[in-house]
């Protein structure tokens, strides 16, 4: 059901989420509005990828986190780490089927699919990797590759988890050029963990600083500079 | 069952299969190990994607306990399926259960259950039967081709027919998900709900072909083919049926040998299957030319 958000695409209210006795988040309040740039940062153990993983409904809380799309609408998620056995023979070609397809990969054919996932890597303008084995891709190639996977089908909301991290100079500067464009010519609305505080304040149309509650909601320009330290310091 | 004993009787009367295949228990065996190898090999990839080798030994393991609760209940020695079936599949699902409530890590878990199952089986096997009998025991621990009757051949065929279905028509969510769980969330599957199913099925299997290969080795034929194909693969498909491959090889020529050597059928396969897996190591420099693209890292 789509529902009046007040202009919200996502909003999250009094959400407080407790581990093992451990208070992790509190009272958190978040809007994230269409086609922005929502940057979330926050010092390491602040409770950013908590948060991430409750929006994803993977976590148990209290609070309301609620979408304002449709039934069909997705979330595209590009995780902070993925962990995974690198002798595993799987190609580029491969996890993006696994992705998108039912059929079973080791009967279906490899033709017309080919052609689909490629169009899908030239969004991310990785293509060039459809053979490799994922195991040797390099961090920033494979960010590329999660990207364009998070991109289809087209979701309504895409999370990234610090996309930026292994990921050198040059990478990281490539990957938010993608952002901005994914804004800019796609309308995608994007939800960011970043410690790249330099990034944040090129790309972000709003910024949520948390420290188990939201300590900063607000444009990236008013900033202050405690909360850009404590972000930067701990990265 | 008997006509199709008699064509294969039929073959090795003409000469064209060794006349120990004139015996129609090595048929039946034939027949099981055609049957039960390329599903071996494709569950195999998942097996060894999701780590899950030792597990398989554990189910392998727990046999003795369920054929022993099996005649406890009043099942025949020969067919203690009720047992068999409902013990390992307990077993299977209460490791998953802990695995996926418990901080403890998966080879921890198995760690705790392995030898356990083992024990508790031979025991149980002593109380019910009143002696230690070896014969049954071997039979369960490496396999026993002359006691592989209709009813098993039967049981394997269809559990594999159902197994195989619903393996192949999950095996993408099953994939994604041992490759990695976030990912395949982030898709709206549920990795735990897929190991459930995944681990079902895999003890359907093992348990279908203890009496061919005996619960000691049944873990080489799901972890070595697959091993063996992983070393000259170069993507997700060849590995499945690489994999596929080597198994169905060695549960076949495996068998076909064990006609000739005094030896338990599924050390034979377990023979034939290390040889698969060797040779594919010395092999690999020749396929990683045209393998995984290393490229630059």
């Amino acid at each position: 059901m789509v529902e009046s958000g007040r202009g919200n695409l996502l909003e999250i209210r009094d959400l407080s989420l407790t581990l093992g006795g451990n208070r992790i988040l509190s009272d958190v309040n978040i809007d994230v509005k269409p086609g922005h740039i929502h940057a979330l940062i926050g010092p390491n153990g602040a409770g950013k990828t908590t948060l991430i993983r409750s929006i994803m409904g993977g976590m148990p809380h209290k609070g309301t986190i609620r979408f304002f799309f449709g039934d069909n609408g997705r979330i595209g998620y590009v995780p902070q780490l993925l962990e995974f056995d690198h002798s595993v023979p799987i190609t580029v070609f491969d996890f993006l089927y696994l992705m998108l397809r039912k059929f079973p990969l080791f009967l279906g054919r490899r033709k017309p699919m080919r052609e689909q996932i490629l169009k899908i890597l030239s969004v991310t303008e990785c293509e060039h990797l459809i053979d490799r084995g994922v195991g040797y891709l390099s961090g920033g190639e494979f960010r590329r590759v999660l990207l364009a996977q998070a991109l289809v089908p087209k979701p309504e909301l895409l999370l990234l988890d610090e996309p930026a991290s292994n990921v050198d100079e040059v990478g990281a500067r490539h990957f938010e050029k993608m952002l901005v464009q994914l804004k800019q010519d796609h309308g995608h609305s994007i939800l960011l963990v970043s410690h790249d505080m330099q990034t944040i304040l090129r790309i972000a149309d709003r910024v949520t600083a948390i420290n188990r509650t939201v300590t900063y909601d607000g444009p990236p320009e008013n900033l202050s500079l405690s909360d850009m330290m404590t972000n930067v310091s701990s990265s | 069952m008997e006509y199709i004993y008699d064509i294969i009787r039929g073959w090795a009367t003409a000469g064209y299969l060794p006349s120990i295949f004139e015996h129609t228990f090595m048929v039946r065996g034939l027949l099981a190990a055609i049957i039960i190898g390329p599903l071996l090999g494709a569950m195999g990839t998942v097996v060894v994607t999701k780590k899950l080798s030792f597990f398989t030994q554990t189910i392998g393991n727990a046999a003795m306990s369920g054929v022993a609760i099996g005649l406890l209940f009043g099942e025949p020695i020969e067919g203690t399926y009720a047992g068999l079936y409902g013990f390992c599949l307990i077993v299977a699902l209460l490791m998953t259960f802990v695995k996926n409530r418990s901080r403890l890590s998966n080879d921890t878990i198995i760690g705790v259950v392995l030898a356990q199952v083992l024990g508790v089986g031979i025991i149980l096997m002593i109380v019910v039967t009143s002696q230690f009998n070896v014969h049954q025991v071997e039979g369960i621990l490496f396999g026993s081709l002359i006691t592989l009757n209709d009813m098993d051949l039967i049981t394997l065929s269809i559990a594999s027919l159902v197994v195989g279905i619903i393996f192949a028509f999950n095996f993408n969510k099953v994939m994604l998900g041992g490759f990695n769980p976030i990912l395949a969330k982030a898709r709206g599957l549920s990795p735990v709900f897929l190991e459930y199913v995944f681990v079902c099925l895999m003890t359907i299997i093992v348990v279908a072909s203890l009496k061919l290969i005996g619960a000691l080795l049944v873990l080489v034929l799901v972890v070595v083919p697959a091993a063996g194909a992983q070393n000259i693969v170069s993507n997700l498909r060849q590995f499945v049926w690489v994999s596929v491959l080597f198994s169905t090889i060695s549960t076949t020529f495996g068998l076909l040998l064990s006609g000739f050597l005094p030896i338990p059928s599924g050390a034979v396969i377990v023979l034939v299957s290390s040889v698969l897996f060797y040779g594919s190591l010395l092999l690999k420099p020749l396929f990683s030319k045209g393998g995984l693209s290393q490229g630059e890292v």
